[in-house]
């Protein structure tokens, strides 16, 4: 219950937003669908500030976002991170990340210049040393240390101030913090090539290397959430999507830590925001097997929506998934039809309209706003 | 007729393909024959992918086992001539550096017998053209991970559609984002969606051309 529903009165548009995404997340039936803004780069694009400074200054970054989220006119955010997102992402992906003003022109976007930069007998290493151990060690080779823990400070003293602006400007959030399977770190450190193969020829070290990792991971996902006091966190999949990954592997290396995961956060009241990009079709029943409402599905147009509905409709709400490709490529027209067919084939309840994965730096600002403008067309159903 | 070695090779053995290789060459076989079975291999391999019975790791698996008998055998096949199936022209697209599915899809076309060139990532548009003009191949991929990739995949068109009669050489689309709409916008031919895809365009076009 929200501070001014407790206080008896009527709830502020934050609460009645926040309300309307948590009963949604739980299947309950809601007056509108909520529809959730996804984007990073597009937001420094859509407000008229380079990437450059995008990049560079958290503060800005911010402001671009909260800008976006204000001027569409959205009921929340999916994750928003409240540091430059380059060292975010270098940890994330054990990479360099190439940076605009920087590495790259001012206002093109950041790269992942993803490399072998963990050699194979470092598994050893990292399962001898523990994983936040390694990791401190590891990180120099692909970021700058000093901005990385001025990233880290910065985050820590600010956070709790960009969360009362949230707050006040009526803007809720899904989450602020984020987590991963250990898969996926493995396959940024290794590169994706050397980390597949180790998957065949050294399974049960890159196994041994998860099971040192799993408990900071969790302890990741949880932390963050309680610091960013969020629903949850965005546990994110990328490149152990079902279509990327055999079945044996699938079930072996990305299934069990996936599933610790997401029981560990549930234990303590979290919802898992299952980022999971690429098609994971495949191995959607294997989800069946967690508590029911215990994760928000988080997908980007590849999985089949359709069979998500199927499968899990009745335990699991939906976040997405309209097409990265479709706001780059597609028109207003094609928005409005994506959306249309989603909310009469996976809502009205159990969904939440969001970009899939993240609204590419290319986005026309008119499918972005054509994307709102159909979320509240036909956020009360389709019939 | 499939054999040990391309079942091996198709069943991911990497070290019963080292061991069949070596094997062969101490008994003095020809080494073009082992690479012959080997791309008999991969070709199972695309075709398990194409039944769904294999997925993107498994591809990469049997390109990383197949890189390893070429690196074995071509010292070996200096000075013999092998019969190319055709010439290709491979890159990402100016301003993305991604790699991961172009370096697939090289290894596949190589693996299955073409003649790439490789012109690497954040290619421009005028290489491109130069890279056609040299090896007169009648095939290009463009591949791209990004939607950023989109204008510069038009503009690499373009720039073809401009150095020469558009009809000599044939054009396919690859990466993640890439769908049928972006292909029109474009202007390419096709989309090679996965490497074996890629594979059977080439040989469709070569065919032709």
């Amino acid at each position: 219950m929200s501070a001014s529903q407790q206080d008896g009165g009527v709830p502020n548009l934050y609460d009645e937003r926040m309300i309307r995404i948590r009963k949604a997340i739980n299947l309950e039936p809601v007056s509108q669908i909520p529809v959730i803004y996804m984007g990073t780069a597009f937001s420094a694009r859509y407000t008229g500030r380079t990437m450059a400074r995008y990049c560079n200054d958290p503060n800005v970054s911010f402001e671009s976002n909260l800008e976006t989220c204000e001027r569409l006119g959205v009921d929340g955010l999916n994750l928003l991170a409240s540091g430059l997102i380059a060292p975010i992402l270098s940890a994330m992906w054990m990479s360099h990340i190439a940076v605009p003003g920087r590495e790259l022109p001012d206002d093109s976007l950041w790269q992942v210049q993803e490399a072998e930069v963990m050699k194979a007998e470092e598994y050893d290493t990292l399962i001898e040393m523990g994983w936040q151990a390694y990791v401190a060690s590891y990180l120099p080779r692909v970021v700058d240390m000093a901005e990385f823990g001025a990233n880290i400070q910065f985050m820590q003293e600010n956070t709790g101030r960009y969360l009362g602006i949230l707050r006040e400007k009526g803007v809720p959030y899904i989450c602020m913090g984020a987590t991963s399977t250990p898969f996926e770190p493995l396959c940024g450190a290794r590169s994706m090539p050397e980390f597949f193969a180790d998957c065949y020829r050294r399974p049960e070290k890159v196994k041994a290397a998860m099971d040192v990792m799993l408990p900071d991971m969790i302890g990741d996902g949880i932390g963050l959430a309680a610091m960013t006091h969020s629903i949850g966190a965005w546990v994110g999949g990328w490149r152990s999507a079902s279509a990327l990954v055999s079945p044996k592997i699938w079930n072996e290396l990305v299934w069990p830590y996936l599933e610790a995961i997401v029981n560990a956060m549930w234990d303590k009241g979290l919802v898992s925001v299952l980022h999971l990009d690429q098609n994971w079709t495949r191995d959607l029943a294997r989800f069946n097997e967690l508590p029911a409402k215990s994760c928000l599905f988080n997908l980007d147009g590849f999985t089949d929506a359709r069979k998500f509905k199927e499968i899990l409709g009745d335990r699991f709400a939906m976040l997405g998934d309209v097409p990265p490709t479709l706001f780059a490529a597609g028109t207003p027209d094609d928005i409005h039809t994506y959306v249309h067919d989603l909310v009469r084939d996976v809502g009205p309840t159990g969904l939440l309209l969001c970009p899939g994965c993240d609204a590419p730096i290319n986005t026309k600002p008119e499918n972005m706003e054509a994307f709102v403008a159909a979320g509240r067309e036909f956020g009360g159903g389709v019939h | 007729m499939s054999d040990e070695l391309a079942r091996a090779l198709a069943d991911l053995e990497e070290q019963k393909v080292e061991a069949l290789v070596d094997e062969r060459l101490a008994a003095g076989a020809d080494p073009s024959s082992i690479l012959a079975s080997s791309q008999d291999g991969m070709r199972q391999v695309g075709e398990r992918y194409e039944e769904g019975e294999y997925f993107v790791s498994d591809l990469m698996m049997s390109s990383a086992i197949f890189k390893k008998v070429v690196a074995r055998l071509e010292p070996l096949l200096v000075g013999t001539t092998a019969v190319s199936r055709g010439s290709v022209v491979v890159g990402t697209v100016r301003g993305d550096v991604h790699d991961i599915g172009k370096d697939l899809v090289v290894s596949t076309l190589r693996a299955s017998g073409y003649t790439v060139t490789d012109l690497g990532v954040n290619v421009p548009p005028d290489r491109f053209v130069e890279a056609i003009r040299e090896t007169g191949a009648p095939v290009l991929a463009l591949s791209g991970l990004l939607t950023i990739s989109f204008d510069p995949m038009k503009e690499t068109v373009e720039a073809v559609e401009a150095a020469g009669p558009r009809s000599q050489v044939k054009i396919m689309l690859g990466g993640g984002p890439v769908t049928e709409q972006v292909r029109a916008y474009a202007g390419a031919d096709a989309l090679g969606a996965d490497p074996p895809s890629a594979v059977r365009l080439a040989d469709e076009w070569t065919k032709v051309a």
